[in-house]
């Protein structure tokens, strides 16, 4: 081949693969597609928590509000809890319990405790949705998972300040939702895993309708969070996520 | 050769007093001393039993027959239906006195943090046969049924900076697994004899901590008192027979001297003491083996003289260490004598452990009043005046051996 034409077919090569560099996503841009199809304008749901330990299992239903990555408010409508509300908003995150004269604010190590003595911590089910403000991202490339095509990415937190200083995560190429987790310590050791079992399609998005959770520091422990019911971007009262309403 | 021994040994205590006195010192010491001793650990172990039996276990416990099992999980849903239980125990000859509890972990929140303590769900009515309440409140009064009230330890609510009159906020988990908190008033403040009660406890109306528990008509565990005269083992075996046929669970019914392993160790504690003890006066002994030793090296002369005079090796041996004798008496008698007045002073004083026993989970109280107990001091004066007088047979019956011609002609 002479040098021109050999020039020629490289630059086309190279011409061609501009494309793919282009459009190749990177770790930030999936994880910023992945917060970004999780949240909603405002939501509401309905949903079930079971949780199978060594003395059976216990299911706790609640009703859960949602405003944009930050505000939650969960209220749980079981017997044995109900009245109890969880309150995430501007960064902090407070109990009501019917009983009490005064809010509960969590904070630090609290944060990590178990809901209702389930494998979820209250972090786990109030998180905000940015991840980026918290985790750098590498990606390590794709795996399938349930039969899904996926991005397999690894988070590494910034600070201490996070529960889960390492995760490992497989998000759907084209969903952009979470199939798989893994969360472990700096040092590896794994502390929790969450599988998405079932889906659930709003307003074009595909969300995890029933997750499994397992706490791997618990012995024959695991919990299923099971969306009953799930309607996005309606009207929200704005004090909904209020101090003051959390004690009516 | 007739002599009356008694008599000279007597006399001859007194010919060395400086000596005699110095041996009898050394046995006293350690006649003190195990007197001392025996004393305070017979009033440790009374003391932990009356704890036990009135903070932790009654005389007899009853709980859920599983509940040891996962205990450390504190299984509060593995529970015992209360009245039942009560009304079935009390059918059981020998059993004086019942009353539920619920002991369990709480956080109580105070200035946005949680402080743990232990929470005790009692009846106030029918503790009083296990706990005198009102002798224990320093500020305020009890809980009543009813009502979200509380009493906290005088060290917990001194940490909280908390008083009569305060609120605060407790948090627990549930029967059910789930969590729960209620808000409650601190109506008293008790000084228990335990310093880790006071440190750690609050003590609410058990109707209340059933609400907070979710635990209703449940209760932890049932505490029982037995009648005088009535074994404790063999109550708890007959209520166990009887909530067999009752309850649709097992139950674990046990008598507090089976549950408690630092009792044990206190009783086994004891025995290992009294060995101490006599290697104590052995120890002790070794001055009057020395001195009795000096003597008669010092008195060969006069062993040979009673030699030759027709006394035998027995009589020389039986002299010696009826010598021993008498000073060992005179040393046991005065140590065991000052070991009581010891005893006595500190009864009255008491002996302040609250320093040691800081940060210590003993079920012993922090201030301890030994008590004079005839029988150890009894004990320890024979003790001692057996060891000691064994002792002198060492060097006594090497005065029979001694030769006469070499004797009398010693220098």
């Amino acid at each position: 081949m002479s040098k021109t034409k050999r020039i020629a077919s490289i630059s086309l090569l190279f011409l061609l693969m501009i494309p793919s560099f282009l459009f190749a996503l990177s770790g930030e841009e999936i994880i910023r597609k992945m917060d970004a199809q999780a949240t909603f304008e405002t939501s509401y749901s309905t949903g079930t928590i079971r949780t199978t330990d060594r003395f059976g299992t216990k299911e706790s239903t609640f009703k859960a509000w949602s405003r944009g990555a930050s505000d939650s408010l969960i209220e749980f409508t079981s017997i044995a809890e109900r009245g109890q509300k969880i309150l995430r908003t501007r960064g902090s995150i407070y109990l009501f319990y019917p009983d009490a004269q005064e809010l509960i604010r969590l904070q630090g190590a609290a944060l990590r405790q178990s809901v209702l003595g389930s494998d979820l911590s209250y972090e786990d089910m109030t998180e905000e949705k940015n991840t980026l403000n918290d985790y750098r991202v590498v990606l390590n490339g794709s795996e399938t998972v349930n039969g899904r095509d996926c991005h397999v990415l690894t988070l590494t937190a910034k600070s201490r300040q996070v529960a889960y200083p390492v995760q490992k995560i497989w998000v759907d190429k084209e969903t952009y939702l979470v199939w798989k987790a893994e969360y472990s310590t700096a040092q590896g050791r794994l502390l929790k895993e969450m599988e998405v079992l079932d889906t659930i399609t709003v307003a074009g998005r595909t969300l995890g309708r029933e997750t499994r959770i397992e706490d791997k520091m618990k012995r024959d422990s695991a919990t299923w969070m099971i969306l009953d019911t799930l309607e996005v971007n309606i009207p929200l009262d704005r004090n909904l996520f209020s101090l003051e309403n959390l004690t009516w | 050769m007739t002599i009356k021994l008694p008599a000279v040994a007597f006399r001859n205590v007194f010919r060395n007093l400086r000596r005699s006195i110095l041996s009898a010192v050394a046995i006293a010491v350690s006649a003190m001393a195990i007197m001392a001793l025996l004393a305070l650990l017979e009033t440790m172990e009374s003391d932990m039993e009356a704890n036990l039996t009135s903070f932790y276990t009654g005389e007899i416990r009853i709980r859920h027959a599983e509940y040891e099992q996962y205990e450390r999980y504190n299984p509060l849903h593995l529970s015992l239906e209360s009245d039942s239980v009560i009304n079935a125990a009390l059918t059981v000859e020998g059993v004086e006195a019942a009353t539920a509890r619920i002991n369990f972990p709480a956080n109580l929140y105070l200035d946005g943090k949680n402080n743990g303590v232990m929470a005790v769900g009692v009846n106030f009515d029918t503790e009083q046969a296990f706990i005198d309440f009102s002798t224990l409140i320093t500020k305020g009064e009890l809980p009543k049924e009813g009502h979200n009230e509380i009493i906290l330890g005088s060290i917990l609510a001194r940490e909280l900076g908390l008083g009569v009159g305060d609120k605060v906020t407790m948090l627990t988990s549930t029967a059910l697994r789930g969590s729960n908190a209620m808000t409650f008033e601190v109506v008293g403040i008790a000084s228990f004899p335990v310093g880790g009660l006071s440190t750690k406890t609050a003590y609410m109306p058990l109707d209340r901590a059933q609400y907070l528990l979710r635990m209703e008509h449940q209760a932890q565990q049932v505490l029982l008192l037995t009648k005088d005269g009535y074994n404790e083992r063999a109550v708890a075996a007959s209520v166990q027979q009887v909530l067999s046929t009752s309850l649709e669970h097992g139950t674990e019914t046990r008598a507090w001297k089976d549950l408690n392993t630092m009792y044990s160790y206190l009783s086994i504690a004891k025995f290992i003491y009294y060995v101490m003890g006599a290697i104590f006066f052995v120890l002790g002994s070794t001055v009057i083996i020395n001195t009795t030793m000096m003597v008669i090296y010092e008195r060969m002369r006069e062993i040979g003289t009673l030699g030759a005079l027709g006394m035998q090796g027995k009589e020389l041996t039986r002299l010696f260490l009826l010598e021993g004798s008498f000073i060992s008496i005179a040393g046991s008698t005065i140590g065991t004598l000052t070991g009581v007045l010891i005893i006595y002073i500190l009864s009255r004083t008491g002996l302040n452990f609250t320093e040691a026993m800081s940060g210590v989970d003993m079920e012993i109280s922090s201030i301890l009043y030994p008590q004079v107990n005839w029988l150890i001091a009894l004990f320890v004066w024979v003790y001692a005046i057996i060891i000691s007088s064994l002792a002198t047979l060492i060097p006594s019956r090497k005065a029979s051996k001694i030769q006469i011609v070499e004797a009398l002609r010693y220098v």
